[in-house]
């Protein structure tokens, strides 16, 4: 018990550390040029990482316990293809100049609609742990057809814009964003954290759940609409960040078991210190350019996803 | 005398009649076991109670109150369910199990543990309790759903076959941790096809016998009839061998042939 309480500790310091220290690190910071770049580049930057990092691990603890799928989240059920989707659609049709509140709506419809989707066709066949995760490919490529589509028949400039985007980054950020970003994934985040003694209540099964008092469908829907929002928050402003909310909740489940107790509030401490960390070495990594950090993450998540596959299916053959 | 009631409980699926007609009673303390054939309506009948199965009609109470009006936290002070199969928790030990049957109590997370340990210790599970919930046997992971069960502190209970799959000795034992159950004035409701398990109760036990979505017969389960009551239930002749001292088993009368066990 008392390691359980240093590693939880640990977590904390980590995430508390990483996120003080990200912004003095990477080039060289002096005089009026250093302040500008610490101040106005750097922080916005990491506080943004933060904040997104913590939406999408506690996004995907919460999808893990909902779909009772260890490797459901955003990228694999499909609601981050569907923000995807829904922010291409506002920025290629350049609704109100695709500023970024109405980016917001548009990605929070798309991720929305998908995860309600997803949520269907696991309520229908929750029999079988892989039918959530094989309808969440079908579901991302058909939403990802859709979105080439888009960008197919975009103009150049839309174009640039949407290629930019998709590519996942957190550079071009102000405090203006950060104040944008902050109430919705402070909701998302506080939804699911206040959903925690449901979805603990909710992993031991979902009818047994209902036997217990537990308000099954309602349940869903609040965590589906709020999980969505958070990702269609991050999806909007960034890009698709991928696998975030796998490799956080699984590396929390190794180092303090598996509670969702725990787990929850634990994944969005350890997912903000995780994605500024991401971010820091995409930043730092090449000297002379940076690499968005979606490809960091995709780059770490890929094949982590692979090896939790494997692992899967060892005991079951 | 607060009371769960079915009063004349239909259910229909997709056309087909899982329920007809079911007029049952269970008293706060009482233990009545409800026996019939594969597909006659027993766990239909605990998932209508529960409110996962629709109703078409009839009425199910609790203390005179239609379960349908109640929330899903009033219903889940009323009623407690043991289901046929038991899901293994990944990750979780056997108290933190126990403890998520704590939902509808606001308390603090630190409470639920503790009534889960209280629970746990109730049914002698005690040495589980910080063991992780996959590593536990058969027997064990009932155990500990019966002290899901005692932890959430019902009006009434619902059990679905629950020696199912067990070795004989953690059969009877079952069914004596179930009586503790009772003894704390649970009334308990309990679906079965091994009438013979019913020997393993504490005190009076009222069988009820369903047969084509109705409840054909109700007896004791001490009453003589008994036997042609359940042969007639099931279909097939039983034999009755009884030691003299009040205890009876009932035999299917073809022997050559396999009895099934699961519903």
């Amino acid at each position: 018990m008392s390691t359980r309480a240093f590693r939880i500790v640990v977590v904390v310091a980590f995430s508390i550390a990483i996120t003080l220290v990200a912004p003095f690190l990477g080039g060289p910071l002096s005089g009026d040029q250093g302040e500008f770049i610490f101040w106005r580049l750097r922080v916005p930057r990491v506080l943004v990482g933060a904040m997104m990092g913590a939406t999408l691990s506690i996004v995907g603890a919460v999808f893990q316990v909902l779909f009772s799928n260890p490797l459901a989240e955003a990228s694999t059920v499909g609601t981050a293809a569907g923000a995807t989707m829904g922010t291409l659609v506002a920025l290629v049709l350049g609704v109100s100049g695709g500023a970024l509140p109405v980016v917001v709506v548009f990605a929070f419809a798309g991720a929305f609609l998908v995860s309600l989707l997803i949520a269907a066709i696991a309520s229908i066949r929750h029999n079988s742990q892989s039918d959530v995760l094989l309808a969440g490919i079908a579901i991302s490529l058909a939403a990802t057809a859709i979105s080439m589509g888009l960008q197919y028949s975009a103009d150049m400039q839309a174009l640039f814009t949407a290629t930019q985007w998709s590519l996942g980054h957190i550079a071009q950020v102000n405090y203006r964003g950060v104040l944008l970003l902050l109430p919705l994934v402070a909701a998302s985040c506080g939804v699911c954290l206040a959903l925690s003694r449901s979805l603990y209540s909710f992993s031991v099964g979902e009818d047994l759940a209902r036997s217990y008092g537990v308000n099954v469908a309602r349940l869903r829907a609040v965590a589906l609409g709020f999980g969505s929002l958070g990702v269609a928050a991050c999806v909007a402003w960034c890009g698709p960040i991928a696998f975030v909310g796998l490799v956080v909740p699984h590396l929390i489940r190794l180092l303090v078991g598996a509670s969702v107790r725990v787990v929850l509030p634990l994944s969005c401490v350890g997912g903000a210190g995780y994605l500024v960390l991401c971010d820091l070495v995409g930043r730092t990594l090449l000297p002379t350019r940076e690499l968005p950090v979606g490809m960091i993450t995709s780059a770490v998540g890929a094949p982590a996803l692979v090896l939790l596959l494997l692992r899967r299916r060892a005991p079951e053959a | 005398m607060s009371e769960l009631e079915f009063l004349e409980v239909g259910c229909r699926v997709r056309g087909r009649t899982l329920l007809d007609s079911v007029t049952l009673r269970v008293g706060r303390g009482e233990f009545v076991a409800l026996v019939g054939a594969n597909g006659a309506g027993k766990s239909t009948l605990l998932r209508c109670a529960l409110g996962t199965m629709k109703t078409d009609r009839g009425e199910i109470r609790v203390n005179r109150r239609s379960i349908a009006t109640f929330s899903a936290r009033e219903r889940a002070a009323a009623l407690s369910w043991l289901p046929q199969h038991v899901g293994v928790v990944e990750g979780a030990t056997a108290q933190e199990v126990v403890a998520a049957a704590r939902f509808r109590f606001a308390e603090s997370f630190t409470a639920s543990l503790r009534a889960a340990s209280a629970a746990l210790e109730e049914v002698k599970a005690e040495s589980l309790s910080g063991l992780p919930h996959p590593r536990l046997s058969g027997g064990e992971r009932q155990r500990v759903a019966i002290a899901s069960l005692i932890a959430q502190e019902t009006q009434f209970a619902l059990l679905d076959e629950p020696a199912n799959h067990l070795d004989p000795r953690q059969q009877i034992e079952v069914y004596e941790w179930i009586s503790r159950l009772r003894g704390r004035g649970v009334g308990v409701l309990c679906v079965t096809h091994d009438v013979n398990l019913l020997a393993a109760v504490e005190g009076e036990v009222r069988v009820a016998g369903l047969c084509a979505g109705r409840v054909e017969f109700e007896s004791g389960f001490k009453d003589a009839a008994l036997r042609e009551l359940l042969s007639r239930a099931y279909g097939t002749e039983l034999h009755e061998i009884s030691d003299g001292a009040g205890s009876r088993m009932f035999v299917a009368a073809r022997l050559h042939r396999d009895r099934g066990t699961s519903t």
